[in-house]
């Protein structure tokens, strides 16, 4: 099974065995107490029940100094040894190796996926992987963090500050620290086996909360310098050429957007790659300015009623057929064509590249909901977008 | 034949003639404790098959009967319904109301009216809860926690969830108010502080609780209110705010919560155990105080739910080690208990197997809990099913298994009937079965990596869900056959003496079964101990008349 937990037992980071150590100390004592009180009570309740006990020959005891203290000592010693494990353990997990003997990987967590930003290699290139679980397939392999063996990783981790918390839990590491918006968290680790070992998000996030995977995969430490110094953004398993397809799945777009239906997700679906008939009338009725558009803010109320209903249907089923005469109205801005002025507004045929890119730019507020900012996608980024849709759903 | 308080009442407004308008307007504390019970436990099976619909989509991995996101509306429900409606005001509304002025020779709390008011305030915070399902997007989707700045961002009706906390608190304010008055003011002469009861004791204390901290948790969700509708930014990244400063103002709150919900449930226990082993109860006093420092360490430990938030680690440090300070006083409970079977006589009635059953349970709770006190076990097992098999071990086999025990123990005196023993003992050993079932496969999920909160898996937790799933289905019918039993003891069971249990306290020293409209015929004198027993037999007899003893 491709997709189950990995690595659990592996016990691979230099940490998890004295995690595991206290916790099976904790329990065995912790067995101790708990037979300390259920073992008399069943041994009473069998040995003073009803029918073997004579009234007279009831016990009248209602104190034992004695007793009381013994319960009450070593109880609180047990609690003493636990707490010294629990806090030792503790102080490894949080004192961070030097930075200079470590790799810091930037770690972005946003809904719903994680993002990894290395520093600069020799060359000055700094790689950005990371991204969304594939569900489909069930594989998170272009989603995962690379690692040299035996070398201390620091993640200073964050959250875009319009995001909510997540926390990154690496079960087979023991390890979890909640990623806060507008903060920057840290957490530390060194693996001493190679493999691969996956990653969950423990703080509930929403909708994708338990499809935010991730996994962390530990290569040989000359495998590893050979993809860090290289310069080409693919991932070390070479599964992340920066394709279309490779970037939507990155950049966490099919968990809003469907692409090869025309179901209204999170979002609305990336096939027609056109507004539905009530999102344009939407458009027409309030305007809307969000977009950076050079030609400005498009007013509210550019057409009403019968005429409004018109415009929607013609430009929702792709502009086919006769052009009704109330589409004037539209063409001043958008061409008679519809395709948009040369970029200076938005075309109503396709979302074409100059839409997409500035979607990214400016986030999408509509009727269906609002669409976040995506500032760190890059111009090539976009075109291999818009050329992938094209392909896909021309 | 005497009048008993389901004959006659007095009303808040008015005499009313109809025994529908009587009981709407009654403020006799034993009618609303049962009207308490009776709304409390609709809600309670609402969120009981919630979770079940949770655990039918649970039992293998992929979407089977609901998406993500009703899920997520599913577990909020169940939640804020659990926590806020049923476990929170459940022992004090219910058996704070009916039980604890009977045992403290009082003919009602001391402000009856109020108290009436109190319970109307709660139906409201339930009506606005509930609307919550039925306007907008449908119910929160939050958790039951509201973790900004999540609920600040989601477009689902947190404002109707935070408001209803909000109107439910100021319930929960007033009956601790009320009932702190009435210990204070309205025992029977004689009875001292450590001559009561010690159920009297455990709602001592969880009145504090709700005093003190409930206010905190409603300025916690005003700001909550103030930040999602008029953008102050206290806790919003995006203007400066802290999103962890709402976990602390909820969990200072929510944390003495958890004691609220445990110390009257251990008053319970601390009353069957010595009736049923016909014994005083070894270190009366231990446990007393041992209730008081609970709730006042209580305060102090909040931060125990943050091991993982990026709080600091001398914070951490001092949270644990005062975390570890509250398992020594519910320890020393525990051997107390045991001992008072010490040398007893141990009827196994269906209340005391319910208590000796919840000592398991709740040890089991207790321990995990400590588990992640331990802060290096902790940033492993937070938020996973670890946390989830301890909280529900702590609460579902604590609290409400010893609410359970309570409901078998008082049900004599609230209906004046018995119900069925052997069906009564065999709806608990289903419960048992089927909780153990329900809830230990969990530890070992979480302890290998499940994280809570997951509408699907990886399919090698497949195995543990589905244990879960039968477990679950064994304790619900055991819960639903449970109240069959006490429907049928109500109506056709036989008919039940003032004392079936040869108990002590006051409440079974009442003329009739059930009682009279303002209980005890006169005001007892109290100068003997709550629980003295001579050769199994009570010391203290009273002339039910006069009230006077005549031992």
């Amino acid at each position: 099974m491709s997709n189950t937990l990995e690595g659990f037992n592996a016990g691979a980071s230099t940490l998890s065995a004295d995690v595991d150590f206290a916790f099976w100390l904790h329990i065995w004592l912790s067995l101790g107490l708990f037979l300390s009180v259920v073992g008399p009570m069943f041994y009473f309740a069998w040995k003073y029940r009803a029918d073997k006990v004579k009234n007279e020959d009831i016990g009248t005891v209602t104190h034992h100094t004695g007793l009381e203290i013994t319960w009450t000592v070593i109880p609180v010693i047990i609690m003493m040894v636990f707490f010294y494990y629990g806090n030792t353990t503790m102080q490894m997990f949080r004192t961070m190796p030097a930075e200079s003997q470590s790799i810091v990987v930037n770690v972005e967590g946003s809904k719903w996926k994680w993002k990894y930003e290395y520093p600069a290699n020799a060359s000055g290139h700094v790689h950005k992987i990371g991204g969304v679980y594939d569900r489909d397939k069930k594989t998170m392999g272009l989603a995962a963090l690379y690692v040299p063996v035996n070398t201390n990783i620091i993640l200073k981790m964050t959250a875009p500050v319009d995001d909510v918390i997540h926390s990154y839990y690496v079960p087979a590491f023991r390890m979890k620290e909640d990623v806060v918006p507008g903060r920057t968290t840290q957490q530390w680790f060194n693996s001493s086996k190679v493999g691969q070992f996956d990653v969950e998000c423990a703080e509930y996030c929403g909708t994708d909360h338990s499809y935010m995977y991730s996994k962390i995969v530990v290569m040989e430490k000359a495998d590893y310098e050979k993809w860090f110094e290289s310069t080409s953004g693919d991932t070390p398993k070479g599964d992340f050429a920066k394709d279309g397809k490779s970037l939507l799945r990155q950049h966490g777009c099919k968990s809003c957007h469907a692409i090869d239906t025309d179901k209204v997700l999170v979002g609305p679906s990336l096939k027609t790659r056109r507004l539905t008939k009530e999102q344009v009338l939407d458009v027409i009725e309030n305007g809307q300015d969000k977009l950076g558009y050079a030609m400005g803010a498009m007013p509210a109320d550019m057409a009403k009623g019968a005429d409004a209903e018109e415009i929607a249907t013609y430009v929702a089923s792709g502009m086919k057929g006769t052009k009704p005469a109330s589409f004037a109205a539209c063409s001043s801005c958008h061409g008679e064509d519809g395709k948009g002025m040369n970029g200076m507004s938005p075309s109503l045929i396709s979302y074409d590249k100059t839409l997409i890119s500035n979607v990214f730019k400016h986030g999408k507020q509509g009727l269906i909901g609002t669409m976040p900012k995506y500032l760190d996608i890059s111009d090539e980024e976009v075109a291999a977008i818009v050329k992938y849709l094209n392909k896909t759903n021309d | 034949m005497s009048k008993t308080y389901f004959d006659e009442t007095h009303c808040a407004i008015g005499h009313p003639k109809s025994t529908f308008m009587q009981w709407m307007l009654t403020v006799d504390h034993k009618r609303i404790g049962i009207m308490y019970a009776a709304v409390m436990f609709t809600f309670f099976f609402v969120a009981v098959f919630t979770a079940l619909a949770m655990r039918i989509e649970l039992f293998s991995p992929g979407g089977q009967i609901m998406d993500g996101d009703t899920f997520n509306q599913a577990f909020t429900l169940h939640g804020v319904i659990m926590i806020f409606l049923f476990i929170i005001p459940g022992i004090p509304a219910i058996f704070g109301n009916i039980v604890m002025p009977l045992m403290i020779g009082a003919k009602d709390v001391s402000f009856p009216r109020l108290n009436w008011a109190t319970f109307w305030l709660y139906i409201l915070g339930c009506i606005i809860a509930l609307s919550s399902l039925f306007i907008g997007e449908g119910v929160a989707d939050t958790g039951w926690t509201f973790y900004a700045p999540y609920s600040m961002n989601t477009d689902t009706n947190v404002i109707m969830a935070l408001v209803a906390a909000f109107v439910l608190g100021f319930a929960s304010i007033l009956t601790g108010l009320n009932f702190l008055v009435t210990i204070h003011r309205l025992r029977a002469p004689g009875m001292t502080f450590f001559k009561m009861p010690l159920f009297v004791w455990g709602i001592y204390a969880t009145a504090w609780i709700q005093l003190l901290a409930t206010p905190v948790v409603g300025i916690t969700l005003i700001l909550a209110i103030l930040e999602k509708y008029f953008g102050i930014g206290i806790f919003d990244p995006a203007k400066g705010g802290d999103p962890v400063l709402f976990q602390h103002l909820f969990w200072i709150y929510s944390h003495p919560a958890v004691y609220l919900m445990i110390l009257p449930a251990f008053g319970i226990m601390s009353e069957i155990i010595p009736t049923f082993s016909r014994k005083e109860i070894f270190g009366y006093r231990t446990i007393a105080l041992s209730s008081a420092s609970i709730a006042g360490i209580g305060y102090l430990v909040w931060g125990h739910h943050l091991y993982t938030s990026g709080m600091s680690d001398t914070a951490k440090t001092v949270f644990s080690f005062l975390t570890f300070f509250v398992a020594i006083p519910t320890g020393v409970k525990f051997y107390d208990w045991i001992a008072t079977m010490y040398q007893g006589k141990i009827v196994l009635s269906t209340p005391m197997i319910w208590a000796l059953g919840t000592i398991i349970t709740f040890a089991i709770g207790g321990i995990t809990g400590i588990t992640i006190t331990m802060i290096g076990l902790d940033i492993h097992l937070q938020d996973t099913y670890y946390t989830v098999a301890h909280f529900h071990y702590a609460i579902l086999g604590g609290v409400v298994f010893l609410m359970f025990a309570g409901m078998h123990y008082w049900f004599p005196l609230i209906t004046g009937k018995l119900y069925n023993e052997t069906q009564a003992k065999i709806a608990f050993y289903l419960q048992f079965v089927g909780f153990n079932l329900l809830w230990f496969p969990m530890f070992i999920a979480g302890y290998y990596g499940m994280p809570r909160r997951y509408f699907d898996y990886l399919p090698e937790f497949q195995i543990y869900h589905q244990i879960s799933f039968f477990g679950a289905i064994i304790f619900i019918t055991g819960l639903i056959y449970m109240f069959v039993v006490f429907y049928k003891g109500w109506t056709k069971g036989e008919a039940s003496t003032p004392n079936p249990w040869n108990a002590t306290t006051l409440e079974w020293h009442l003329p009739t079964s059930p009682p009279p409209l303002e209980n005890h015929s006169k005001v007892p004198y109290v100068d003997f101990e709550p629980y003295e027993y001579k050769n199994g037999e009570p010391v203290v007899k009273f002339d039910y008349e006069t009230m006077r003893r005549i031992d």
